[in-house]
């Protein structure tokens, strides 16, 4: 993880490398001044020069301007290539890694037009089980046809890396799958390559919006499956329309269940209309168990 | 009489050589600041369309001047992780040369597409004028000083004959 270790200060990279393992770590989350926290097995520890820790005093305190040389290094020193990524939050980094970045917004006429005095950055690192979603795979299989199957689950429960192995699964399988990676954390395209396995059929747009993917690749890539992480309010329209061109949409969203997906108003309506054949309910470490629901859900 | 003859041509050699070093030192800074308005010509048309990072632009540069190249490759180091400190060594750079490209390695990247364009405006039009100066006497003093330097070497040598 060549990427993950050019972000961060050599002291903590040395510690990751000698002492932990990179397939259980998911999350490094560093704040200005504070202790460096890191997820791993889905239990937040402090980082030490042991390993790790619960004890804070023992953990490593970054330093005052931590949090902008991380940005600035996560971007190779050109801000102006995630100027509008910073705006919504994050920056996505080769490899499928994430930084969510806090800081100080600059706004303008009502609107956000900066980010400044970075504060804290959470690196999340992406991870490829391969396999994990093959039973799902069959399960959202009927007649030969897919259904259009939303996937939910409270963050770091597993969404991303579920989405990316049935991508992997569907495509390899000869279908034609259209994948949105606005984020670039799903299949991780670098200079045209992907860097993670999404399958040998998938077409991929990268950091473009969803709505964008959908026009455009409905238009002409003609896939029988459009894939994309996290939906919000403003996807919704996209998504109905492409169910009903005859295109199957896997897609994720955040919630811990259905019931408290249906409380936001503009999921209560796809639930209610049944624009989702299936739900797939991901719970988080440590049971990480995977619950489909058929149909129109009440 | 070939002993004069020597020592004359001796004189001369060294007089031209004198000059043409001048030249050569004139060539070298017209050189480099051709090659700085070229990056940030090829800065700004990869903030027009591109908008790939600044490494992937300077790295795909190819430079003539050997100062400029190990400029980037310094930039680059630091950006990378290298180094922990941006250090731009000035070689044979004059002041005014130096201080200017100190500012420009400090200015891109660090802000959005308008302020960099702004910014990188700003110092095309230095360099632009610092380039056009270089390059006049290059091309007019370089070969005065050949010139100059032949005469004055032809002169030492009479008078030591």
């Amino acid at each position: 993880m060549e990427a993950l270790y050019r972000l961060i200060p050599d002291k903590y990279s040395a510690v990751i490398e000698k002492r932990l393992s990179l397939q259980r770590l998911s999350e490094l989350r560093i704040i200005n001044g504070g202790p460096v926290r890191v997820c791993y097995d889905g239990v937040y520890y402090f980082l030490c020069e042991s390993g790790l820790t619960k004890d804070k005093s023992a953990a490593f305190t970054a330093g005052g301007g931590s949090a902008e040389q991380i940005v600035m290094r996560a971007c190779s020193h050109s801000l102006f290539t995630v100027t509008d990524t910073l705006k919504r939050g994050y920056i996505s980094v080769t490899g499928g890694i994430r930084v969510g970045v806090c800081g100080a917004g600059v706004m303008q006429g009502g609107t956000l037009t900066a980010v400044k005095d970075f504060y804290s950055v959470n690196i999340r690192l992406p991870h490829e089980v391969k396999g994990c979603a093959g039973v799902l795979a069959q399960k959202l299989t009927c007649n030969g046809r897919i259904k259009n199957t939303l996937i939910i689950s409270p963050p770091a429960a597993g969404k991303t890396t579920i989405l990316r192995d049935l991508c992997r699964l569907l495509s390899d399988g000869g279908r034609s799958v259209l994948l949105c990676d606005e984020k670039y954390e799903i299949a991780s395209v670098s200079c045209g390559v992907p860097s993670l396995d999404v399958g040998c059929c998938t077409d991929i747009i990268s950091g473009v919006d969803k709505p964008k993917v959908f026009e455009m690749g409905i238009a002409n890539m003609s896939p029988e499956i459009i894939m994309t992480d996290e939906l919000f309010a403003a996807d919704l329209p996209y998504v109905r329309r492409a169910s009903t061109c005859g295109i199957a949409v896997i897609a994720t969203a955040h919630a811990r269940n259905i019931d408290e997906l249906k409380v936001k108003q503009e999921y209560s309506d796809i639930v209610a209309h049944g624009v989702f054949d299936s739900y797939v309910v991901l719970s988080g470490p440590p049971s990480r168990t995977v619950t489909v629901y058929e149909g129109v859900v009440q | 009489m070939s002993v004069k003859l020597f020592l004359l041509f001796l004189c001369v050699a060294a007089g031209t050589f004198c000059g043409y070093m001048i030249l050569l030192s004139y060539k070298k800074n017209y050189s480099y600041l051709d090659g700085v308005c070229g990056m940030i010509s090829a800065l700004k048309q990869n903030l027009s369309y591109k908008k790939d990072a600044v490494p992937v632009v300077l790295g795909g540069l190819k430079v003539s001047s050997a100062q400029l190249q190990k400029n980037i490759n310094e930039y680059i180091g630091f950006i990378g992780g290298q180094t922990d400190k941006r250090v731009i060594s000035r070689g044979f750079l004059p002041q005014s040369t130096y201080d200017g490209v100190t500012d420009l390695f400090e200015a891109i990247g660090g802000s959005d597409e308008s302020s960099q364009n702004a910014r990188l405006d700003a110092l095309s039009l230095r360099f632009g004028k610092l380039r056009t100066e270089a390059e006049r006497k290059y091309k007019s003093m370089g070969a005065v000083a050949v010139k100059l330097g032949f005469l004055i070497g032809l002169g030492v040598g009479v008078l030591v004959l």
